[in-house]
């Protein structure tokens, strides 16, 4: 383009007053309905509504993540009927009356599943943004194996970018979540375990100091 | 009234006096607070309580001043993230993740044209539109603003010119994001299209409309933005060289790729006060920004960090976007969410400059290093964000770790109509470092001697200056070095793997924390400050401006106080969200947080160790330096059934004072040189790391298949070796895209191709080589508990260490990154024509037979260990500084004892023809000189 | 990303897919197919030519048939990669797609009728404004083409199906189903050299299943894929070779990844039809590079793409034979 070419940058049609109302397109608003992690669910969704989109939107588990909207991430990754999918390319007329798992419905309450545990203790989460989407993609592994080889592990996350960790920690978590599965480890306790007392009770044995120091 | 309250507390219940009368009673308060699990003390952990105090933990590198402060609780154990609970249940609430009542959605207008003028914005059409509820565009926010006091030449929304295409024009909001989008259409823009640049190269010519125009300081009429020269050492050693490498490196530009897209909530609150919600690493700096672009003061507005989804310098500016969201939501009256498509992020980038770099290394006949040359042209794209510190990075960060006989550096950062470049994790060093990497290779090769035992007899010292000045305290780089080689049994595979296969070394070096703070004088306001309050229930609310990206910082803070204070980390609460609590912090980035931010943390802990001490003291009559702190107990040390528990001493500490309350700040030493750009890469320590990676390399296809790392890196001390470990994995991972997929495509129309996460590419799990993370510990002597940086140096090593070990596998040394299949594969076939071969299975990868200077290195080598173990244990104190390996005295100042010894910012007239691409800049003179009317 | 307001149809047998096309093409509507959707919504959140209906061939249960001899065009991937049922290379292929996530919703139809790429294309709606609009997706303009100015009409927007190959190295037939009733043809047949027009399937039309002859279960064959990532990424070039062992002249290759459409080689495996040493392997793996001609629209060079189809398609029949 040459210098001192004028553009205008307008761009559709120029209307004014009520008839851009009808201008702005927008599909048909209707029921949608969905079991999201083991509540039904019923919201008004567009018609060419993304699951992504009804999720964050409109039932509201924010924990499913928006990250490239295209399908790369895998930030946005949820389990529809017991099977992995990327919300965001997937229509949620094709999800209606599914069961859809997210993040949020990965816990017992306070107890935290062994992923879940797992990744905290390991360092699968830094920044924590991609979380949700390995935590689906792994569970839906674990679900299927509890003693997953490397190449399964690394072929059930690599749909899923991770920008901080490098996947290695990834992989450890997923690893040791497998162990707690097959019951070589303990998971941990559930979040509101009571917590440390404050006003401990020194040793009986006062002749044995504990860590001498000088 | 039923009974049951006392006014009068005390011990025992109702008594009645001889005479008969009632007297209430005196009642045993429990102390609040206590209760839960555990209550008994657990021993002290002496595993983790250095030698020095007494304990087990190893210290080879010498005592450290905080050993006293250890408690054995927390600090080197592998802890988890103290918010990583939210994270992994979903409960983080991220930057869209913030979902106000009665919310709008705001869309941005991006210019269509990479360069051009705003003639007029027509807005009436979009304000006419139902369902649109506030309109902004430039001419609402005329003040300027940047990440740099000098450079502050972005504004909210375009004023005059669009600069880049994505460019801010104007911005909307609506009641949903179909009207924001729609509204977006009807904006009416006239521009007139100006030539646009998209090549650094021409940067440094004369133009008729340079893309900013800096007045008197405007150099010439070119898109220069900035530009350094520097000539340090005796440039007569390089007269005459043993050994010459010399190369030109093209490396494209690339972004941090962070998964959030930006995103930010504004509302102006029912008190009239600006509530902003961003995922920042730098909230302050946005705050301030904020504050000038808004009009309104900075105690008027209180900046909320989310949760950061990933950063790495990408959410390290005051961004335009932030300020579009404030204004459109003072206008609206309601709360304003602008949340970014993942294009919009590629848009505002400040990403890794492209860079045109030429680094020339001599080596005298004693494999001493003579000179580094360093010609650094870098794309600063549309806006300086931090490209004024980028400029001098690229050159100053490469003087160290080898002891240099002359330094010399031109750069140059020039504007080109392209999204911003920035600051990204390694900032400024990573891509000289990798061409310095790569150019010691080569004078090995050309030496007959192994790269590592080059490397090895040429360190600098523990406790020495570089050449340009930095004071260097702890380095760990020869520990490094000589783990990666045993780790990865180096000397039975380098030149001696077949082809195909490859193994290479790199080294890094990076500044930890920077020494100056950008906006005030540091000798008027600490870099940090850290709150510590203790209520009567025992828990500590820790404040901090710290901003957490998921490295880890609050986290950090929390175990650093835990440890000080002897009590578990679930007592420990971090806030660092919010600007109307968190003191002034300057954010994260040049990798400063654990640094800077937990010295403050321990300061603040000291104090607050001291008031519980005391307290102890008056109860149990024993002088606090025979009392011990341990988990939630204080004691006697000779008799730990003679103590009292934390919270016991707390509330005698409260007595009369109520909440305990400390702050603790750091700054840093006074240091570094006078001439100009001396600031420049200065820091309170620094980070050493080396890297050997192993590749295949197909040489058919020309793709490049890192297989393992081995990654040593000094942090000084690993507080928390679970997260030193990420951050060196996590460095790899990012380092290897770079090297081997990643780049910002820019076709031939100055369109940028790859916006998006398919196509601007990241490696995956499968990429990813099995990296061996090895933490070498030096203990810093200003460190926290002798920690350093852990969080962008290790990303330097990296790139060299593939690039060499490609060479190694094919005998092929590329010098354009990143090493897609296509570029190695063009690689290959240059190599085969020079070959005269036509399969390229027939290629031979080199091979080595060690020359006599091999010997010589291998005794230099030995010698410098010795003498580094001496000076790290401070075992040996006297002065280093650079040239000392070329027979300097240090104790007489350099230009006494060699004529020829130079210590230059700006270049010698005579001699500007033989300066770089970069150099050239230096052509031109600056308006004022020019006696030009501005 | 705001999607483009459509109307979703969710018919759940082909009768009612056809009959609800029909229907949309009599009142003069414009409708696409979606299957996986792996393909459309991207391109829909680009806003490129996004139709006011959308009918998912998701429900069609008739569509999912998996055996040796014949595939459904509504089965997954992800079922595909890990079924036992098939042919060993169309496993291998199907694994080859994209990555493990987006095989789950991504369907062997739609992974045919793959939409052509062109980094000229793939941008949004915003992006394409900038560059005024391309020859494939021109708003009405009439632009020209950005690859290469000037020319004809045709589009050269490259197809990356990875399936393609395979099929066709397989000798596959293919099924549509119309408005018009069922046609079937070799699957090469179904390509048209057009990024635009991409195929041969008409309005109303779409893919209902491919079918193999029984010989199939003999064959042996490998698919060699390029692309910078093990994952995700879209063939930069992809070879895919298979013979009934011991029969030089059964060996069919196919290619995608390069050009508008995938190739079927029957011409130059004639040509080399002796092939049966390492001199006549890299002659008749050069003659394929030959005949095919990639342009400047994907990630990686076109002149590198081009040289690497010899070198694929060597590897493919080494590994084959």
């Amino acid at each position: 383009m040459l210098k001192g070419y004028f553009t205008k940058h307008r761009l559709g049609p120029i209307m004014v007053g009520e008839e851009f109302v009808n201008m702005i397109p927008k599909a048909k608003g209707q029921i949608w309905k969905a079991c999201v992690n083991g509540d039904a669910v019923e919201v008004i969704a567009l018609s060419n509504a993304v699951l992504l989109d009804v999720l964050r939107d409109n039932v509201g588990t924010l924990g499913v993540k928006r990250g490239c909207d295209l399908g790369t991430c895998g930030c946005c990754a949820v389990m529809v009927d017991g099977e992995p999918r990327l919300s965001c390319l997937c229509l949620a007329g094709d999800a209606e009356g599914s069961e859809i798992t997210t993040v949020e419905g990965l816990a017992d309450g306070h107890h935290l599943s062994p992923i879940q545990n797992c990744f905290a203790e390991y360092g699968g989460s830094q920044c924590g943004f991609c979380t949700p989407g390995f935590l689906i993609s792994a569970q839906a592994l674990l679900n299927q194996t509890d003693d997953p080889s490397e190449e399964e592990i690394a072929k059930a996350i690599e749909g899923n970018l991770c920008r901080c960790t490098g996947y290695q920690q990834i992989s450890d978590s997923i690893r040791a979540a497998a162990s707690i599965l097959r019951g070589e480890k303990e998971n941990k306790n559930p979040t509101i375990t009571p917590h440390s007392n404050p006003h401990p009770t020194g040793p009986e044995e006062p002749n044995m100091p504990p860590g001498h120091a000088r | 009234m039923s009974g049951g309250y006392k006014q009068q507390p005390g011990s025992g219940g109702n008594t009645v006096r001889k005479d008969g009368k009632r007297v209430a009673g005196k009642l045993k308060f429990q102390p609040p607070g206590a209760g839960g699990s555990n209550p008994k003390m657990k021993e002290r952990d002496l595993d983790f309580i250095p030698e020095s105090v007494g304990g087990k933990e190893p210290q080879p590198a010498g005592s450290h001043v905080h050993d006293r402060l250890r408690t054995g609780t927390v600090v080197g154990k592998e802890v988890a993230l103290v918010d990583a609970n939210p994270k992994v249940i979903g409960k983080a609430e991220y930057g869209d993740d913030v979902r106000l009542g009665g919310e709008i959605i705001g869309k941005i207008l991006r210019s269509p044209h990479h360069y051009a003028k705003i003639k007029s914005i027509d807005t009436s059409k979009v304000e006419a539109l139902p369902g649109v509820i506030a309109v902004a565009t430039g001419a609402d926010a005329p003040k300027t603003f940047g990440v740099l006091p000098v450079t502050k030449d972005e504004h909210a929304m375009a004023i005059e010119k669009v600069r880049h295409m994505g460019d801010l024009v104007a911005c909307v909001a609506a009641v949903d994001e179909e009207t924001a989008l729609h509204a977006l259409n009807l904006f009416e823009v006239e521009y007139e299209i100006l030539d646009a640049e998209f090549d650094p190269r021409k940067g440094i010519e004369d133009v008729d409309e340079p893309i900013h125009w800096r007045g008197k300081y405007h150099v010439g009429n070119t898109n220069i933005q900035k530009r350094v020269f520097q000539e340090f050492g005796d440039r007569s050693l390089v007269e005459s060289p043993a050994a010459s490498s010399s190369r030109k490196w093209r490396f494209e530009g690339v972004h941090h790729g962070f998964t959030e897209p930006h995103a930010v909530v504004a509302e102006w609150d029912a008190t009239g006060r600006l509530q902003l919600y961003t995922p920042q690493q730098v909230p302050h700096y946005t705050h301030r920004a904020l504050s000038t672009v808004l009009d309104v003061p900075m105690h008027q507005i209180n900046v909320i960090r989310t949760f950061v989804g990933g950063g790495f310098g990408g959410k390290s500016d005051p961004f335009p976007h932030e300020m579009c969201a404030a204004i459109l939501a003072r206008k609206a009256g309601r709360p304003v969410r602008i949340t970014f498509d993942r294009e919009e992020v590629y848009w505002i980038n400040r990403g890794r400059h492209p860079s045109y770099i030429e680094v020339k290394i001599d080596a005298d006949e004693q494999g001493r290093v003579a000179g580094f040359d360093i010609d650094a042209l870098i794309d600063g794209g549309a806006f300086a964000s931090f490209g004024h510190v980028t400029s001098y990075y690229n050159g100053v960060l490469a003087t160290s770790p080898y002891e240099l006989g002359s330094f010399h550096y031109t750069g140059a950062r020039v504007w080109t109509n392209k999204p911003a470049s920035g600051a990204m994790r390694g900032h400024g060093a990573v891509n000289t470092r990798c061409a310095v990497e790569v150019g010691m290779d080569e004078i090995a090769e050309q030496l007959a001697v192994d790269p590592i035992d080059l490397r090895l007899a040429n360190l600098l010292p523990p406790h020495c200056r570089t050449i340009t000045g930095f004071r260097i305290t702890s380095n760990g780089m020869r520990e490094a070095l000589t783990k990666v080689r045993e780790g990865s049994d180096w000397d039975n595979k380098f030149r001696k793997l077949p082809l195909g296969k490859g193994i290479g070394i790199g080294c890094g070096f990076f500044i930890s924390g920077s020494g100056l703070p950008i906006h005030w004088d540091p000798n008027r306001f600490p870099h940090a400050t850290v709150h510590i309050q203790i209520d009567m229930d025992g828990g500590v609310t820790v404040h901090t401006g710290a901003a957490d990206i998921g490295q880890g910082s609050t986290t950090a803070v929390a175990q650093v106080v835990s440890e000080v204070l002897a009590l578990p980390l679930d007592m420990i609460h971090v806030r660092s969200h919010e600007s109307d609590t968190s003191p002034v912090d300057l954010g994260s980035y040049s990798s400063r947080v654990t640094f800077m931010n937990c010295n403050a943390a321990i300061r603040a802990a000291m104090e607050i160790r001291e008031q519980l001490l005391n307290a102890a003291w008056e109860m149990t009559g024993y002088h606090p330096t025979t009392l011990v702190l341990n988990d939630r107990r204080i004691y006697y040390k000779h008799d730990p059934a003679i103590g009292v528990s934390y919270l016991e001493a707390l509330h005698k500490a409260q007595e009369d004072v109520g909440a305990l309350i400390a702050r603790g700040a750091y700054r840093s030493p006074p240091m570094g040189g006078v001439h100009k750009g001396a600031a420049a890469g200065l820091a309170p320590a620094y980070s050493f790391s080396a890297y050997v990676a192993e590749v295949d390399v197909d040489v058919e296809t020309g793709i490049v298949k890192c297989t393992n790392v081995w990654a040593a890196h000094d942090c000084g001390k690993a507080l928390n070796p679970l997260s030193v470990r990420g951050q060196i994995i996590g460095s790899c991972h990012m380092g290897l895209g770079q090297v081997l997929s990643e780049k910002m495509v820019y076709g031939r129309t100055g369109h940028l191709q790859n916006a998006n996460l398919l196509q601007y590419q990241i490696p995956s799990v499968h990429e990813m080589p099995h990296v061996t993370p090895i933490i070498v510990e030096s203990s810093d002597p200003e460190g926290p508990f002798g920690a350093k940086e852990a969080g962008e140096g290790p990303l330097l090593p990296i790139l060299p260490a593939v690039v060499n070990a490609v060479y190694d596998a094919i005998g092929v040394r590329p010098n354009t990154l990143p090493l897609t299949p296509d570029q190695m594969w063009s690689d290959i076939q240059k190599k085969m024509k020079e070959l005269k071969i036509k399969d390229p299975r027939k290629l031979e990868s080199p091979r080595l037979e060690h020359g006599n200077l091999q010997p010589v290195l291998e005794q230099r080598a030995e010698e410098h260990r010795i003498r580094d173990g001496k000076r790290q244990r401070t075992e040996d104190t006297s002065a280093y500084v650079n040239g000392a390996l070329f027979g300097f005295d240090p104790n007489i100042p350099m230009e006494d004892q060699v004529e020829g010894w130079r210590s230059a910012t700006e270049p010698e007239p005579e001699k500007l023809a033989e300066l770089g691409i970069a150099g050239k800049a230096w052509l031109k003179q600056e308006q004022r000189k020019m006696g030009g009317d501005n | 990303m705001l999607m483009p307001a459509f109307e979703l149809h969710k018919p759940v047998s082909i009768e009612e897919a056809v009959a609800l096309a029909r229907d949309l093409i009599d009142s003069g509507q414009e409708f696409d197919w979606v299957s996986g959707g792996t393909d459309l919504i991207p391109n829909y959140k680009w806003h490129i030519n996004t139709k006011p209906h959308v009918i998912s061939l998701a429900g069609i249960e008739e569509m999912k048939s998996l055996s040796m001899t014949e595939i459904g065009a509504g089965v997954k991937l992800s079922q595909l990669e890990v079924s036992d049922e098939i042919h060993p290379l169309l496993k291998t292929a199907a694994g080859k797609v994209a990555s493990s996530l987006i095989r789950k919703s991504a369907t062997l139809g739609g992974n045919i009728c793959l939409d052509t790429r062109c980094f000229w294309y793939n941008q949004s709606e915003d992006w394409r404004r900038s560059i005024e609009w391309c020859h494939k997706a021109d708003c009405g303009t009439g632009a020209d083409c950005r690859v290469i100015p000037n020319q004809n009409t045709l589009c050269v927007a490259t197809y990356q199906g990875d399936m393609a190959a395979s099929l066709i190295s397989l000798g596959a037939m293919i099924t549509l189903v119309g408005p018009d009733g069922i046609r079937e043809m070799p699957i090469e047949d179904f390509f048209e050299l057009d990024g635009m027009k991409k195929n041969v399937l008409q309005k109303g039309e779409f893919v209902c299943k491919v079918t193999f002859s029984e010989e199939v279960s003999k064959r042996v064959g490998a698919y060699k894929k390029l692309r910078v990532r093990e994952t995700w990424d879209f063939p930069e070039a992809g070879s895919a070779a298979s013979w009934i062992p011991g029969d030089l002249s059964s060996l069919r290759i196919g290619t995608t990844g390069i050009e508008s459409i995938p190739r079927s080689h029957c011409k130059e495996i004639e040509q080399h039809a002796n092939w049966n040493d390492e001199d006549s392997i890299f002659e008749l793996s050069q003659a394929v590079q030959k005949s095919v001609k990639a342009v400047n629209n994907t990630i990686l060079s076109p002149r590198y793409r081009k040289a690497m189809v010899s070198v694929l398609t060597r590897r493919a029949i080494e590994e084959i034979i």
